[in-house]
Parts: C-alpha cells; structure tokens; sequence
C-alpha cells in the first residue's frame, strides 16, 4: 500500500515536470518562439543560420495544434530525442550523454562523503552535549556552512590553486595528456576532483550534521538506551548499535531530499572550477542563450534526482521494520 | 494598561531567554548592521554605483575598494547591493511564510484538504530548487519582481509542511477539543488556538527561509541571472568571476572578497538567530549547550 | 543474609526550579532470596530509587549516602566497574516495556548482546542461549520470535521479553520496575506467576503501585511516600495490620475495600510540607506532625514505622 501510494506519486511528479518543461517556453508572452530566434526585446539576440533554424522549428513543431505537439513531444523523449543545441551544433542528448559521468563522478564522491562525515561528526557531537567538542563542531560547521558554493570554489582556487598550487583550478583532467596508464588518468582524475569535491562536502556538511545531532538527541533520551546501559553495554556500542540506526531511520528522506538541493551546489562549484559536468552545461546554455540545451539540462537533472529520492524513499521502507510489510 | 504591561514582561523574558545565547546576539548584531547599510545606503555610500570613473584602480582614498572592470566604485555598489539582497530575503520570506501558514493550517485542519495539498507540497520538494529557478529565469525577463516570484512560488511548500505538522498535533490538545465540542467555528478556533502556538515556529521559519533565499538569489546573479539592473552582491561576484585574470592579480581581493563575505555574514547572522530561536521555541532543545 | 544495603540513599536532581529530592534518606535492606516490594503513589520516587542502585541517572545527578552489595559500595565503583556489576550482578526491568525495548534491533539480539558481553562464549553460543532464555520466560516458539523485531510482540510477550533480559546473564538481584503495569488481568496474573518462578532462587526489587502484585509476590514490603520510606514489614504484616496511616489510605483505596481514595495530592519533591511529609492529608495528624519529622521506628519484630502514633 504503502509502495503504490509512493510510486503513483512519483509518476505524477515526473509527468508534472515533463508537462512544465513543454509548455514553458509555450506560454511564454509575446511570439513562443521568440527566444529563439532573438526577437526584438531580448537582452541578446541569437544569430540562426537557417539549418539550424529549420531543425528547431522541426522540433518545436509550433504549426501542430498543442496536443498534438505534447504527443510529439512526448515521444520524442521516449525516443531520447530531447532536441537541438544551438550552441554546439548538435543533439542535446548526445552532449548530456558525454558531461552526464563527470556530474555523476562529483555528486557520488562527495555525497558519500558528505553524509557519512556529517552523520559521524553529528552523532559525537549529540553524545557529548553541551562538552567542548559539542559546541565546537556546531560553531564551526554552521559557519562553513554558510559559505555560498561558489565564494568558497573562487576561494578555494585561489588558495591551493594559484598561491600553494598544489591542485589544478579547472577541468575533469589536463588538457592535451597522453596517459601512459590508467593509473596515471585515474590519479589525474582524482587531482581534478579534489578541490570541486571538497567545496560541497564542505559546503553540505553542515546541514546534515544538525539534522544527525537533532535526532541524536531525541535518541538519547529513550527509554531503550537506558535498557542497554542495564545490561551494561559500553557507551560506544551503544551509541553504534542501539542508536545510530533508530537515529538515522527518521531522517534517511531528509537526508536523500538534502542530495536533490545538492544539485544546485553542483551547478555553481561546476561553473567556478569549468568541470565539465551537466551542471556547468546549464550555466553555458544560460550564457550562450542556448534553450533547448538548457531544457534538456533541466529535465535530466531532475529526472535523476526524483530517482534518486524514489531509490533513497524504498530504501527507507525497507529499513525500518515497523513499515515493511510481509 | 494592565495588560500591556503583561505583554512587556513578557517580552522581556522572552529576551532574556534569548540573550543568554550569545550567538543568537551576536546573529542580531551583524543583522543590524546589514539593515543599517541597506536603509541608509545613498547616505552611506561615497559614490553612486552606477555613475563610472576609471577602470580597474586599486583601494586608494578616493575608492577605498577600488573599481570595477567598467569603472564603478566597489564599496558603493557593495552597500547598494545590501538592499537587494535583504529585500527579496525579508519580503519573499514573509510572503512565502504566510501563503505557507494559510495552507498549513487547511491542510492541518482539514483532513481531504490536506491529502490534496501535501500531494502539491511533495511534488515541489521532490523537484531540484536552483535548476528550476534557472530555467523560469533564463525563460522571463530577470527582473527584481520576477525574481521575488519565483521565490515565492518555490518557498511556500515547507513551511505548509512545517506547520501542517504541527497543527496535527494541536488539534488533539484539550483546549482545542473543548473550543470545539463548545461549537466555536473552526475559523475561530484556528484563528484564536492554533495560530499562536505556530507562531513562534513560523518565525524560525522565516529566518531558515530568508537566509535561502538570500543564497539562492545570490547563486542566481552570480550565473548572471539576476536582475541586471539592481546591483546585488551575487552580482558584483559576477563580473569579478568573468574578470579573466581575477584570481591571478590582486585584484580579488577587494573585487571578490567584500562580496562573498557581505553574503556569508548575512546568511551566518540568519542561522545564529535562527538557531537562538530554535532553542528558545523548542524547551526540549534549551539548555542542551550554552554557545 | 544481606545482599544489598542502603544506607541513607539520597538522589536530588538540581533543576531551573530547585533541588528535586527523588529519594530522601532511604535505608533498606534485601536479603539473599528475598522479594522486597516497593510501592507508592505515582512520581514519589520509586524509579529512581532503582535507576540510583544501578547509577543509571545522568550525570548531573548527586546521590549520596551508601549502596553496599555483597559488601562493596556501588557508589565507590568506577563506571568500568559498574558496567560489570549491571546486567550480570544486578540487572534491571525498566517500566514500560512499549518504550524500553529497542524498535530496530530483533529480540534475540538484544538479549544475546548482554549474554555475549558478560560471558565468554561466542556469538552463536549467545544466540542459543537467548532463544534458551526466551523459552524460560514462555515466549511461544522461542527460535522464530527470537528473530523478530519488538512490534511484532503484544504487550504481555514484550514484558516477558524485558523480563529475558533481565535474566540473560542469571543476575543474582533483579530491579523489576512496574514490570504489570498496563496489562490486563489474566496477562498480569501470568507475568506475576512467572516472576516468581524465576526468581526462586534469586533476589528482587519489585517496584509497583499495584498492591495485589506485591501481596502476591513479596516477602517483604517497603511503603514510599515523598521520597522516603514510611513502613516497612513482612507482608503479612503489613496488608494485615498497616501502622502507617498513609498504608492504611492506600489499602483502604482498593477496589475490594472500597475505593476510597486518600484525600489531597501527593506533594512537590523540592519543597515538602514541614515536619511529617503526610500530615497535610493525614486524619489522625496532631500538632507535632506538622513541627518535627519522625524517624523511622521498630514496632514489633521486622515492622518498621514512620510516624508519632508509634513513638
Ligand atoms: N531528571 C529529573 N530531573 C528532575 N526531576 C526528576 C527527574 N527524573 C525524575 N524526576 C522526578 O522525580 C520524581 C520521582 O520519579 P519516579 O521515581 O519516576 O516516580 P515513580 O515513583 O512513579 O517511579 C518525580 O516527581 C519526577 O518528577
Ligand atoms: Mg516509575
């Protein structure tokens, strides 16, 4: 039951954003496809050569009454058609397809370690209450936490990048290198992932260290641990095997939706350190005017992220045992 | 009479309560400060941020930080960008927070309703903030006004959550069960038991709410889609970050570094008070550490 | 033969309003094998009486006063060493049970944990014991519940499994808290039936406010009014012939004598009324009652009082 009620909501959110990804450059005012083609009134005119144009046109479909477009539209995406990029000349899904890994490789890193430091660092610090390591890593984390992603990236580069340069300032890897080894290209990867990486962990940490503490404190109060401490458990297994898991289970979806706003924290470290993910895509396709790249951009990213939720939702009904259902 | 003097001890207490954490003061201090910059900005500001002189000069005491890459002086544009950003954080907070109140209460009270609107709430939560807002922004003409929209729009569904929650749990106290087996009208009874006691919550809400607003307008100028005609800290980043040699030379460190810190001391005097207020609203929180 | 020995037990909480004085100068005595029951109003200090032989309360809390069991004070004790002494000398039956079992963790688990942390044995040795332990206490086929997390237990099995875990590591003393509270009377008649047949040859502390229980089960009954002790005596004695004015208002609450509720309200733990805690709701209070606290005296052989009638 439970399930289905899920699932059914989730169907409906994708469709709901689907819809909105059609019908917004639709019902924008004025002429629909005058953002594409630089009508008078836009802050900067794009020049089309008619290939590219009559593509566009082809894809939009404008002349088909509007339900039938939706059809259209509709399959297209299940065909994986998601249009034209004007700036690169090229199929949007195809260049998705190629920055896609490289997002995937950043958000992956540094929500594992993110979440696993901000759950550890939260859960010491609900045991020591109000002690010196407590009021210490709350002080610190809220402030490093309010360092916008992309002050701290700029930031970031300047000290370790330029003035210490111990780690290259932008890109997924060196430009123009032939990798004698995939040891050497994993390595160069990882130089490249380093200081992008840090700068979310660091700038979302906090978020679910306070969520950890909060619940932790809750935790600490039942009546449950003073059972385990009866039986006289040690502090530290009970804070590993009686707590932890009660504690995590009521913010397991807090957690995950914390890793859909990831996302924009994404877009903005992307574009400060050029890496070549879909987040920095979506700050070129704002630059460059570039709609249908920017749309595609759009619907991809959350795509991922409502399946990201719907796996973290599942999950979550399967850990806690007052919910799973034989 | 006497019940205004009821009122103010109360408050009184209330603030005492609240000092006595000193980052909630602290969190206060820097806010002051803010609004003073942002009220007062023509009076404070040397220059006026648009009018242009020479490009590029280092701090001197005519343009104590300097100016831009098409000759504005930074410190002006710095105090001017003040009120932008505490504009659209106080006012789409509130807005957000009432739209959010008024729903919350239905959706707490009424049970269909609810169902109905926590379907909408979760599909907005579900959907990414900043890749939404950069798709409606690219798509409308940026402007300060569409800007406080969009925020809105997008701000309204956790606070309703928030205080849907908390409604659920009132409904069932005593007092409001006797106003309701008495047969007061349920606007009544909303109005007179239920508001108040999500008030203090509400306003936690609005301080967490303003202070994302606050990061999310200025991570949407940075990608330079804010207002272009409102100059904003997000926005002066901007233009250092698309300045070719900002890291290189010196020049970031009165171009880039008094807008980043504008922004972070706004955004951390948002969470100290914020937090204050958490303890104070929560007895269960209060006490636990004496920052 | 003594096993355990209070000796003038105070446990104060400081708190924002003042010193809350849970348990007040308590002295009291439980011999090897003996059931001792420890009943009073709800709030006047019987929990914490518990949660102070364990040193279970938090940090912040002052106990004073002695607890000698098998002739060293607990009070004196390392925390180390007071992890070896919980569970396996003295193990606890927190009230409850709804609360005090934990929801993520299976039964068998969390009775294992304790066998395998006091006992040399391995983890699938401490399994098997469990399941050994969870038939002991009649939990229907032991090998599949063992298995199962707590919400899959009504409320009578989930006592019979904090009971387990009391008995897992064979504690020569067991604190039982409440341990019928919430279950309705055939279940409690089986959870009383089986209380004293585990703890034939053991020791118990058995808190309740249900006087029928204790009358059941005890040997010995200790009457706790305020956060002290007013009477104490066998429990023939003590349901045949209280002393104490406050016994005879509980007992005279029973349903079988009538329900008549003793007057007033149990009073705050910061400030007590002066002189005798129990004048103000006392029908045979006298002008001394409300000037000078009494002490506790022998009336006849084991039966102890707290009041002037007696003196
Ligand atoms: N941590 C604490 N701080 C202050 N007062 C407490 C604390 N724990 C318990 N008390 C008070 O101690 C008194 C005795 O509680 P308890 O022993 O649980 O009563 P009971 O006899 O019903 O088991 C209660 O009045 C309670 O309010
Ligand atoms: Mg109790």
């Amino acid at each position: 039951m439970h399930q289905i009620t899920k699932i059914a909501g989730y169907v409906t959110i994708i469709l709901a954003v689907i819809s909105f990804n059609f019908f917004l450059p639709r019902f924008m005012p004025g002429d629909p496809l005058s953002f594409l083609t630089g009508a008078p009134g836009m802050d900067m005119p794009i020049v089309l050569d008619e290939a590219t144009r009559a593509k566009l046109l082809a894809y939009y479909g404008l002349d088909k009454p509007l339900l039938q477009q939706f059809a259209d539209y509709m399959i297209k995406l299940m065909h994986g058609d998601l249009g034209w990029s004007t700036y690169y000349n090229a199929p949007v899904s195809s260049i998705l397809a190629g920055r896609l890994k490289w997002t995937l490789l950043l958000i992956g890193t540094s929500t594992l370690l993110y979440i696993a430091l901000g759950i550890v660092l939260g859960a010491i610090s609900a045991w020591n209450r109000g002690g010196k390591s407590d009021v210490g890593l709350l002080l610190l984390l809220l402030s490093v936490g309010s360092f916008p992603p992309f002050f701290l990236g700029m930031l970031l580069i300047i000290l370790f990048g330029v003035k210490l340069n111990l780690f290259p300032v932008f890109g997924a890897q060196s430009p123009f290198m032939a990798y004698s080894s995939p040891v050497e290209e994993a390595m160069d990867i990882l130089h490249h992932l380093i200081l992008p990486a840090t700068t979310l962990v660091i700038t979302h940490i906090g978020g679910v260290y306070l969520l950890m503490r909060n619940s932790m404190l809750n935790v600490i109060g039942e009546d449950y641990i003073l059972t385990a401490r009866a039986k006289g458990l040690a502090e530290w297994y009970i804070l590993r095997k009686h707590a932890m898991k009660n504690a995590l289970l009521p913010i397991t979806t807090m957690i995950a939706l914390r890793v859909g706003f990831m996302i924009s924290g994404t877009i903005l470290v992307e574009t400060v350190f050029a890496y070549p993910g879909v987040g920095m895509l979506l700050f070129d396709a704002v630059m460059y005017r570039d709609y249908p790249l920017l749309q595609g951009a759009f619907l991809i990213i959350t795509l991922v992220i409502i399946a990201a939720n719907f796996v973290a939702d599942m999950v979550y009904l399967r850990l806690d045992p007052r919910l799973r259902h034989d | 009479m006497t019940e205004k003097t009821i009122e103010l001890t109360d408050l009184r207490r209330l603030w005492d309560t609240y000092s006595e954490k000193r980052i909630g003061v602290i969190g206060l201090v820097i806010m002051l400060v803010f609004i003073v910059m942002a009220v007062f900005a023509p009076y404070i500001a040397p220059h006026d941020p648009y009018e242009l002189y020479n490009p590029m000069e280092p701090p001197g005491p005519d343009h104590l930080l300097g100016t831009n890459d098409i000759g504005q002086d930074i410190l002006s544009e710095l105090i001017y960008g003040a009120r932008v950003s505490l504009f659209i954080a106080f006012f789409v907070s509130i807005v957000s927070g009432l739209i959010g109140t008024i729903l919350g209460l239905l959706s707490g009270y009424y049970e269909h309703v609810g169902f109905f609107i926590m379907r909408i709430v979760d599909a907005f939560l579900a959907i990414p903030r900043l890749p939404l807002i950069i798709l409606i922004a690219a798509f409308m003409r940026p402007s300060i006004w569409n800007l406080v929209i969009i925020f809105t729009i997008l701000g309204w569904p956790i606070t309703t959550r928030i205080i849907r929650s908390e409604v659920l749990s009132l409904r069932t106290r005593n007092y409001v069960e006797a106003a309701r087996m008495l047969g007061a009208p349920d606007s009544y009874i909303m109005i007179k038991h239920i508001l108040p006691n999500v008030f203090p919550l509400l306003v936690v809400r609005l301080v967490v709410e303003a202070s994302h607003v606050i990061l999310a307008e200025s991570s949407l100028s940075f990608l330079g889609l804010g207002d272009p005609t409102a100059k904003s800290w997000g926005m002066i980043l901007h233009y250092a970050f698309m300045y070719p040699t900002i890291y290189i030379s010196d020049v970031w460190k009165w171009w880039m570094l008094p807008p980043g810190l504008c922004i972070v001391l706004t955004i951390l005097s948002l969470m100290f008070i914020g937090y204050a207020l958490e303890e104070l609203v929560n007895p269960r929180l209060r006490g636990m550490t004496q920052v | 033969m003594t096993l355990l020995k209070l000796k003038r037990l105070r446990t104060c909480f400081p708190t924002r309003d003042g010193l809350v004085k849970a348990v007040n100068t308590v002295d009291l005595e439980i011999g090897a094998n003996e059931i001792l029951g420890l009943i009073g109003e709800t709030g006047c200090g019987k929990s914490i009486l518990g949660m102070s032989i364990m040193r279970l309360l938090q940090p912040s809390t002052r106990i004073e006063g002695e607890i000698i069991y098998k002739g060293q004070d607990l009070l004196k004790l390392s925390e180390a060493e007071m992890r070896k002494i919980r569970g396996k000398e003295i193990a606890m039956i927190l009230q409850n049970p709804a609360t005090a079992l934990n929801p993520v963790l299976t039964v068998g688990d969390q009775i294992a944990e304790a066998i395998w942390l006091h006992q040399t044995m391995t983890k699938r040795e401490a399994r098997e014991k469990a399941i050994e332990v969870l038939r002991s206490v009649k939990i229907p086929s032991p090998e599949k519940m063992a298995n199962e997390c707590p919400h899959k237990f009504s409320g009578g099995m989930k006592e019979r499994a904090m009971i387990a875990i009391g008995l897992a590591c064979n504690p020569a003393l067991i604190i039982a808290d409440e341990p019928t509270r919430g279950l309705d009377a055939s279940t409690k008649e089986q959870i009383i039936k089986l209380m004293k047949e585990v703890t034939e040859e053991k020791s118990m502390l058995f808190i309740t406010h249900d006087l029928d229980a204790a009358a059941e089960i005890c040997d010995t009954v200790a009457v706790m009014y305020a956060g002290e002790l007013v009477e104490c005596a066998k429990t023939g004695d003590l349901f045949g012939k209280p002393l104490h004015p406050y016994t005879m208002g509980l007992l005279d609450s029973l349903p079988c004598r009538g329900l008549k509720p003793i007057r007033g309200m149990s009073p705050s733990l910061i400030d007590y009324p002066s002189g005798c805690r129990f004048h103000p709701r006392c029908d045979y209070a006298s002008a001394i009652c409300e000037k000078k606290h009494p002490e506790m005296v022998k009336v006849e052989d084991r039966h102890y009082v707290r009041c002037f009638m007696y003196l």
